[in-house]
């Protein structure tokens, strides 16, 4: 359980860092302020959040003791990661913002980093592995 | 003797004829200007307009408004939404880049004032009159466009989502 709360944690940190890198990078590529519609904090938070509901999940498969759905698991957060990239194509931004094109295209990859990062730390915090 | 008399006659209509003149003010348009548009599922600014504005409250006969708004400034605050408005299906700002509107007349109304003019939107002008406001040297308008006379998309498919009516709210600074 300790485990499934650590990696989760972990995770989520990662996948923060990394959305924010992200940020900074299409920023500087598109030399456009992102800053009033999605900021670094709101991009911490929600990758957090993400890798503790993926948490959520996994340690109800530790509690009802039926670890060997954990294949199914990741697909389900999988299909949630692959349906949540609507949001930010339908996502009407305020209409002060001059380049709400260039927005999904900011906002859809980092829908699958704490996924990414779910599955990446995985290996590390199985138990009985060589 | 006679011709003094005509030189003096001369000079009161002169000097009373420059009581009838009116002035008219020559606008400039102040870039704090807005122009929103909410339909059903349909929502957003416009952020390019130019034009002429002579405008004298007490000089209605020789007032004039002449505005040109830029299709392609279109901001509904989603891009791919954006891109379908002015795409072929819609605005087609390719063919039409301009919305634009040239009064032909003002008339006095009991809250402001009224402006006949005609309105020519994706290659089709239609005659129309809309109703302001002018105070504190800004013109505001609440007027409707029935976006199916002007051939704006259809009733047909997703595009019936979108009202057939669609309400504007306009304001334009003026400076001097």
């Amino acid at each position: 359980m300790k485990n499934i709360l650590f990696r989760g944690l972990l995770s989520g940190i990662l996948s923060a860092i990394s959305g924010i890198v992200y940020l900074k990078i299409y920023e500087g590529g598109t030399m456009v302020d992102f800053e009033s519609v999605l900021s670094p904090i709101a991009v911490a938070s929600t990758s957090i959040f993400a890798c503790m509901l993926m948490t959520l999940g996994y340690m109800f498969l530790f509690k009802m003791r039926k670890m060997k759905w954990k294949g199914a698991m990741n697909l389900l957060i999988l299909l949630f990661s692959f349906l949540s990239i609507f949001g930010p194509i339908a996502f009407t931004l305020p209409l002060e913002f001059d380049y709400p094109e260039l927005f999904p295209g900011l906002a859809i990859p980092m829908h699958f980093f704490p996924a990414l990062f779910f599955f990446a730390l995985h290996p590390f915090f199985e138990k009985g592995r060589n | 003797m006679k011709d003094i008399k005509y030189f003096f006659l001369a000079t009161a209509v002169l000097a009373l004829s420059a009581f009838t003149w009116k002035t008219v003010t020559k606008w400039k348009i102040d870039e704090n200007y807005s122009i929103r548009f909410v339909g059903t599922d349909a929502e957003g600014i416009f952020k390019k307009l130019s034009g002429e504005v002579v405008f004298e409250e007490s000089n209605l006969e020789s007032s004039s408004f002449s505005f040109v708004v830029d299709v392609n400034s279109i901001n509904t605050g989603n891009g791919m939404k954006n891109k379908h408005a002015i795409s072929d299906k819609w605005f087609d700002a390719e063919e039409y880049p301009n919305i634009s509107f040239k009064s032909t007349n003002f008339t006095k109304s009991k809250v402001g004032y009224s402006v006949n003019g005609e309105l020519t939107m994706h290659g089709i002008s239609k005659k129309m009159t809309v109703p302001f406001t002018f105070e504190k040297d800004v013109v505001a308008a609440k007027f409707s466009v029935k976006r199916l006379d002007f051939k704006v998309g259809t009733m047909e498919g997703n595009s019936k989502k979108v009202s057939d009516e669609i309400k504007l709210d306009v304001s334009i600074p003026l400076i001097k």
